[in-house]
């Protein structure tokens, strides 16, 4: 009998732990970054990680989706007028900031002015399109921008504009319009709150339950980023049973590793993110477009893409995934070397010795292996290579003079806002010339033409037209080799769901789009 | 008297030391390519931006006037603001110095436990084979390169076996605030939160075992030679004579004028420990100030690595300076010829 007691006794303790413990459980995701958290405040955010933290702490306008659909966020609604100078955003009447507050017109007027005050992060977004005092408050809950002229990507650029709370930060205002309190705290709307920081080793947020925004079933709870880089940190973690979800810098060996676990899945999407070689169209011997056709022929794609660096093939300059933009009538380009030797022959450079600078990030290994295949290529059709490897601070200032820009740059560019024009205007505009993005010096006035006219057209087909038309003349001047439409690559834990690529930013982990699929 | 002209003049000595250190480092600092304000902006800055934020921080001025502007808030205790955490670097260095100086300190402590014994032993058993194991282990803890070990550790304890922890201070989510001295295991116990002190202890075993390596075999060896060197003076020689039993002749008349060597390496190793446990903590994720000053220096953040070298700098002074005090107390023969010269 006392036996029966104890048993029963033990048992009922044992579900009443169980029930506490299931009741009280948390949905913890841990994902490593590997570089630190810069600044969480919105008017000064600029890299992934930036973002990264920015998209769970505060709220915009809009955001943005796996396709580059803006969709409403703070705001519910919007109209733009038939000539697209003005843009009227009627906001949700329950959103509210994470204290309670509820968000009003004046916080976005003010959220806008102090990024252009500040003219930081994503504040040359808005640069000569939208200035101080175009933005007012109609009513409480109705937002108007006036922009200065039209500007077709205008409505892309929106989820970039961080909503804070105006009243928390003039309260804390201090001598720098709040910049010293935000690089600590938040005055936000977003999904979570920022936990801890811990500068040099990790970043915790923890989902905010009264969000007006709501979430998915089984959300996630907490979220921890991990600061390394290092391999085996990451794979101690993982089979520490810490890591959720491992970030996109990974070595195959580790995602291997940790796809072996059992635990990890890995998920590989596209993204509109593109490798370049860029070729300076100013500079000798790449002023020629024989020579930048011959080294376009010369280009092994396969091995780079299926070998060197994963990634998705890319026929024109645009990557597939802006897909009513993509030009589908541009050959995709060849690797042909019986061709490069014609083109070679056929350039203002032929039968002699053509010296030639093969630039890259210096460290990156797999830009080292991609510039040595490039050049025993070439070197083979008579180019005399100099390998030329640069850090990145240095890629920044040698871009800034067409003397010191090398001949065959490898550039990454992934677009700031979900629109073609940022691919574009960006990279070949003549405006941006003198930048890393734009290393090619192309100066077109027939493609800036074609830009300035997309980017003053509310027609969506005819923006499709004019985009399309670029890819085919950037595909005759050769000045910018796509390689490969970047892939992004995590090993994720097999509980966590909700994993898509944005072409935007850090929007793909903004953790109220996750879930949790286990018990 | 004497004792406090000696110091003065050290002192003095320091300063210097410091002021020169400034001024190299100001310039290596600015002459490394990359521009500050790019870089702290992001390679989609615009133009404008950067030539705003080069004026507003000054990049723009003569360097003389530069340095005259850093020397200016260093005399008021200023180090400025840190481009990369977008706040001041004093209580960034603030923030991260008591991690990496916990880490130091324990690397320091455990060298010198493990080191200086296996030094004893070797010179007490002097070409048998309890010395060849300690010289050969001396020697591949001092080639094998720290950064190898780090993984080799993190690998073993921390993926294989597992168990102990291979990243931070504390496990996340613990709830406790550093906020007396900063060194978790010395504030755990004020607060007399035992948890807290082991798990501190758990997280720092592995990045100071694997910091600790090469300083062990290097405190080895020079206390082995230095020990052999005393044994073959007269008076050691006496004390065999007149039947001296072995263990006292070596630790009351050998060890201690032996250990004057060992000391100052310890002193010169715990100060240039500061600066080099980088690699320990970017792979432990350790929220030290060498990390911190890495990352300054990749992302060309100027105040920060100012701020990084000049702490390091007048750590590694003060306690150089520490280290001759330390050594003319436990050899009075230096204090004399001190005093003589």
């Amino acid at each position: 009998m006392t036996k029966r007691l104890l048993a029963s006794t033990a048992t009922l303790a044992l579900a009443t732990a169980l029930l506490a413990g299931a009741a009280g459980a948390q949905t913890v995701v841990t994902m490593n970054t590997v570089q630190i958290f810069g600044t969480i405040d919105p008017a000064k955010i600029s890299d992934y990680t930036d973002y990264m933290a920015a998209v769970n702490l505060y709220d915009s306008l809009a955001t943005v989706d796996s396709s580059g659909n803006l969709i409403p966020q703070i705001a519910e609604s919007w109209v733009v007028s038939p000539d697209a100078t003005e843009v009227t955003f009627k906001l949700r009447a329950d959103a509210t900031f994470t204290d309670g507050t509820p968000i009003l017109a004046a916080d976005i007027v003010y959220s806008f002015e102090r990024l252009l005050r500040i003219n930081q992060g994503p504040a040359n977004l808005f640069a000569g399109v939208v200035e101080s005092g175009a933005v007012t408050a109609v009513d409480d809950t109705t937002v108007s921008f006036k922009l200065s002229k039209t500007f077709a990507p205008f409505m892309a650029t929106v989820p970039a504009l961080m909503i804070v709370n105006s009243d928390t930060v003039e309260a804390n205002k201090g001598a720098d319009d709040g910049q010293t309190w935000l690089a600590d705290n938040v005055a936000g709307s977003g999904a979570y709150v920022l936990d801890s920081w811990d500068r040099g080793s990790q970043m915790v947020i923890k989902r905010h339950e009264g969000y007006y925004g709501g979430f998915l079933a089984n959300p996630i709870d907490e979220v921890r980023w991990i600061i390394t880089n290092d391999e085996a940190t990451v794979k101690a973690l993982a089979a520490s049973g810490e890591l959720t979800m491992s970030s996109q810098f990974q070595s195959p060996d580790t995602y291997k590793a940790l796809v072996d676990m059992g635990r990890f899945r890995m998920e590989s999407q596209p993204t509109t993110t593109a490798f370049y070689l860029k070729l300076n169209s100013k500079a000798a011997p790449t002023d020629d477009v024989h020579i930048r056709r011959a080294i376009a022929y010369a280009t092994d794609y396969a091995t780079i893409r299926e070998v060197i660096f994963p990634g998705e093939s890319m026929t024109t300059v645009l990557p597939a995934g802006f897909a009513d933009f993509w030009n589908a009538d541009v050959a995709a380009p060849t690797y042909d070397m019986v061709k490069a030797a014609e083109e070679v022959a056929a350039s203002s450079y032929a039968g002699q010795e053509i010296p030639i600078t093969l630039s890259y990030v210096a460290g990156t290994l797999f830009e080292e292996e991609i510039s040595l295949l490039m050049q025993a290529n070439l070197e083979s059709l008579g180019f005399k290579v100099t390998q030329q490897p640069e850090p990145w601070n240095r890629v920044t200032e040698i871009a800034a003079d067409v003397a010191t820009t090398p001949n065959v740059n490898q550039i990454f560019f992934g677009p700031t806002y979900p629109s073609p024009d940022s691919m574009f205007f960006t990279q070949f505009h003549s405006a941006a010339a003198g930048t890393w993005a734009s290393m090619e010096w192309l100066q077109d006035p027939a493609i800036d033409a074609l830009i300035d006219q997309a980017r003053a057209t509310g027609d969506v087909a005819e923006q499709a037209r004019l985009y399309k038309e670029v890819q085919a003349l950037m595909a005759e001047n050769g000045v910018a080799v796509p390689l490969l439409a970047q892939t992004v690559q995590h090993a994720m834990d097999n509980c966590l769901q909700g994993f898509k690529a944005v072409p935007m930013q850090s929007f793909d982990y903004d953790m109220v789009r996750y879930s949790w699929s286990c018990p | 008297m004497e004792f406090l002209g000696f110091l003065a003049r050290r002192l003095a000595w320091s300063l210097l030391v410091l002021v020169g250190l400034s001024v190299v480092i100001f310039v290596i600092a600015r002459v490394v390519p990359g521009d500050p304000a790019r870089m702290a902006l992001g390679p989609r800055a615009s133009a404008e931006q950067v030539t705003e934020l080069q004026e507003k921080l000054g990049l723009n001025l003569p360097l003389y006037q530069q340095y005259g502007r850093f020397i200016g808030g260093l005399a008021q205790g200023e180090l400025g603001q840190s481009l990369l955490t977008e706040r001041s670097v004093n209580l960034d260095i603030r923030t991260t110095f008591p991690a990496t100086l916990e880490l130091v300190m324990a690397t320091v402590i455990i060298a010198f436990l493990f080191g200086v014994p296996l030094g004893v032993a070797a010179a007490r058993w002097k070409d048998s084979w309890p010395d060849n194991l300690v010289r050969a282990f001396a020697i591949v803890a001092a080639v094998m390169p720290t950064f190898f070990i780090a993984l080799l550790l993190q690998v073993l304890a921390g993926y294989v076996l597992q168990i102990l922890p291979t990243t931070g201070r504390l496990p996340t989510g613990t709830e406790f605030e550093a906020d007396i001295t900063g060194l978790l295991i010395v504030d755990g116990l004020l607060k007399g939160q035992l948890h807290v002190v082991f798990e501190a202890m758990r997280h720092l075993l592995l990045p100071a075992l694997a910091l600790s390596l090469a300083t062990m075999g290097q405190m080895a060896r020079i206390t082995r030679a230095s020990m052999i060197d005393v044994s073959r003076q007269d008076y050691i020689e006496a004390a065999r004579a007149f039947g001296v039993p072995d263990r006292v002749r070596l630790f009351k008349y050998q060890l201690r004028p032996a250990f004057v060597p060992p000391l100052t390496i310890m002193g010169l190793e715990f100060a240039s420990l500061i600066g080099g446990a980088f690699v320990v903590e970017l792979i432990f994720s350790w929220p030290g100030m060498a990390a911190y000053g890495i990352r300054a220096i990749t992302q060309k953040d100027l105040n920060a690595i100012m701020g990084v070298v000049m702490v390091s700098g007048l750590f590694f002074v003060l306690v150089n300076l520490l280290i001759d005090v330390l050594v003319g107390l436990v050899d009075p023969r230096i204090r004399i010829r001190g005093r003589r010269a």
